[in-house]
């Protein structure tokens, strides 16, 4: 099918496009933020490092910054076990109501994001623990949680389970055999799940806007609020640094799982 | 492996340690699930993701019951008695109707166009006999995918806007500016190129499945390649293309961001209307019964897909085949 002219033709044009469709505005972001002028105008006024010095200079951004941080820190704490097991669980074990459970398990993903972030603020309100970072860490790990179960899951699905039996033979007790043989096979798959949940955390925008407030505003509500009619390049500089996270953070993942792993199918 | 012990000897004093402690684990563990209570096994595993999804669930609790509560004008409470009032003021506004009708047909046009762009997107990185491309491909779809909506609609507020960069270019040609920024194009544009990934990315496995030969042997056969993409591939990506229509269109029914900053105010998706009701107005019960509305019909919307073809490649089970 792939050799036939028409096809190939169609399928490159669409690609193309595609490329630039999606690289457009990154790359638009990284040329904005190096402009001299006091607009975003194009093309940009000169060249110049000024919005990075403003923004190094400014407390709201490397405080909003390091919030961030910690919110994906308790996300990703939160996900890599709770979503390890949960995956070992649906795939490796015979369970009652698997399926029911699976619909359950993509309730994050069913619910839309602004009733679950309203939902988890009269909750988190309730439990008199808003104010502090730790819940809008769980509440970042609860609506991706799906993320993390599917990247173990792929993992669980390729383990060959006779390699826990071999250890059982040997003499390992069920603890050593998970710790020593399951969880270092399972890696991939829990490094994979455990980067997308930080990635997102610090991304993460709508439900934060519900679980914070002026005096713990993450990154990103940080960052809307600051978005005026007249647009200004400090947020570009802003941007960067979030592309530069990303950029960090798939290199990181095609090194150690490579990026092919989703491409693979279960 | 018995017979390996000899090298206990020499191991170090922190790796006895750690022996020790694995064996009082094992100990424990043996103690507190005797014989058969290992069957619980599993569903102790399930317990801690169970508990942060559940924090979902009793969220859901409180929105029902605030949605059946009215907002007391006075005193700025809501009432104790329920009542079906906020329901019946989403039906008779007219503004929640246009909001809604801007959601539900902008989410059909992002889902569909996100479909159509994606699949050769993901055909092309799974069948590319180049691994460079493939890699190029993927890192350009994972840079997009790795940030968030506000820093990708900022993008566009760069590219669109009346000093933009399209403007710019018309500018330099000679042409007239155009205003797209701040309409439901803009908006539209935005939500495309922010789901695009994940479409691709739902696609893709699907794709990895199908094995190059059953083309060939398609083709084999004299079957044109409309034909083949048309009664082979497209048939066996069924369980890709309904994942990537359901994480399309659910992501996409939820937007905030995109169409607040891409959409200037005048073209609020749902989620923009549940945030002013709840922070503009601060009518709780409107705002969640907006919320209740929504998901009364996106789950409606994606129970009767999956009821029709199955759960695709979104589920962490294997399909019986």
């Amino acid at each position: 099918m792939f050799r036939a002219a028409p096809f190939r033709i169609a399928v490159w044009s669409v690609v193309v496009f595609n490329i630039i469709f999606l690289g457009l505005p990154t790359v638009v972001i990284v040329l904005a933020s190096f402009t001299a002028g006091d607009l975003l105008t194009f093309p940009p006024e000169g060249f110049s490092l000024r919005w990075y010095e403003r923004l190094l200079g400014m407390r709201d951004f490397r405080e909003a910054l390091g919030r961030s941080l910690q919110v994906a820190l308790f996300c990703t704490l939160f996900a890599m076990p709770s979503g390890t097991l949960a995956a070992l669980a649906m795939v490796r074990y015979r369970i009652r109501f698997a399926r029911t459970l699976q619909l359950y398990f993509l309730l994050p993903f069913t619910v839309p994001l602004v009733v679950s972030g309203i939902g988890m603020m009269y909750v988190f309100g309730d439990m008199r623990v808003l104010g502090s970072l730790w819940p809008v860490g769980l509440a970042t790990c609860a609506i991706n949680l799906p993320f993390m179960i599917w990247s173990v899951s792929s993992a669980v699905n390729r383990l060959d389970p006779d390699l826990e039996n071999a250890a059982a033979n040997c003499g390992a007790t069920p603890l050593q055999a998970f710790f020593t043989v399951t969880i270092p096979a399972l890696m991939p798959g829990i490094i994979t799940g455990a980067l997308l949940m930080f990635i997102l955390a610090l991304n993460e925008f709508i439900v934060s806007i519900f679980l914070v407030d002026a005096s713990i505003v993450t990154l990103p509500v940080w960052m809307y609020t600051s978005i005026r009619n007249i647009i200004t390049p400090d947020l570009a500089a802003v941007s960067v640094v979030y592309i530069l996270f990303a950029i960090v953070s798939i290199f990181a993942l095609d090194r150690w799982v490579g990026l092919d792993i989703f491409l693979k199918s279960k | 492996m018995q017979g390996s012990n000899a090298g206990r000897a020499d191991a170090s004093p922190l790796t006895r340690a750690r022996w020790r402690l694995t064996d009082a684990a094992d100990t424990m563990l043996s103690a507190l699930f005797p014989g058969r209570a290992r069957r619980l096994t599993p569903y102790i595993f399930l317990i801690p993701a169970f508990l942060i999804v559940g924090v979902i669930v009793a969220g859901l609790f409180y929105i029902g019951d605030s949605s059946l509560r009215v907002l007391d004008r006075s005193t700025f409470l809501q009432s104790e008695d329920y009542s079906l009032e906020n329901y019946v003021n989403i039906y008779e506004r007219a503004g929640y109707r246009s909001v809604l009708f801007r959601t539900f047909s902008g989410t059909a046009i992002v889902t569909i166009t996100v479909l159509l762009l994606s699949f050769p997107y993901a055909y092309l990185m799974v069948r590319t006999q180049s691994s460079f491309l493939r890699k190029f491909l993927l890192f350009n779809l994972f840079l997009p995918f790795f940030l968030g909506q506000v820093v990708r609609a900022y993008g566009w507020l760069i590219i669109l806007g009346q000093e933009g960069l399209v403007n710019g270019i018309l500018g330099q040609l000679g042409l007239a500016n155009i205003s797209v920024l701040y309409t439901n194009t803009a908006v539209l544009i935005g939500l495309i190129q922010y789901m695009l990934p994940f479409g691709v990315l739902m696609l893709a496995p699907a794709l990895t499945a199908i094995d190059s030969d059953i083309e060939a042997a398609s083709e084999g056969l004299g079957a044109k390649w409309y034909q083949t993409l048309w009664h082979v591939v497209l048939p066996l990506a069924k369980p890709g293309f309904v994942a990537a229509t359901v994480v399309v269109f659910t992501i996409t029914l939820t937007e905030f961001a995109i169409p607040a900053i891409l959409g200037g105010g005048t073209n609020d998706y749902v989620a923009n209307a549940i945030y002013d009701a709840f922070f503009r107005v601060s009518d709780m019960g409107a705002g969640s019964a907006l919320g209740v509305v929504l998901i009364v019909i996106g789950t409606t919307l994606v129970s009767v897909l999956f009821a029709l073809m199955g759960t695709g490649t979104v589920g962490f089970l294997k399909e019986d085949k």
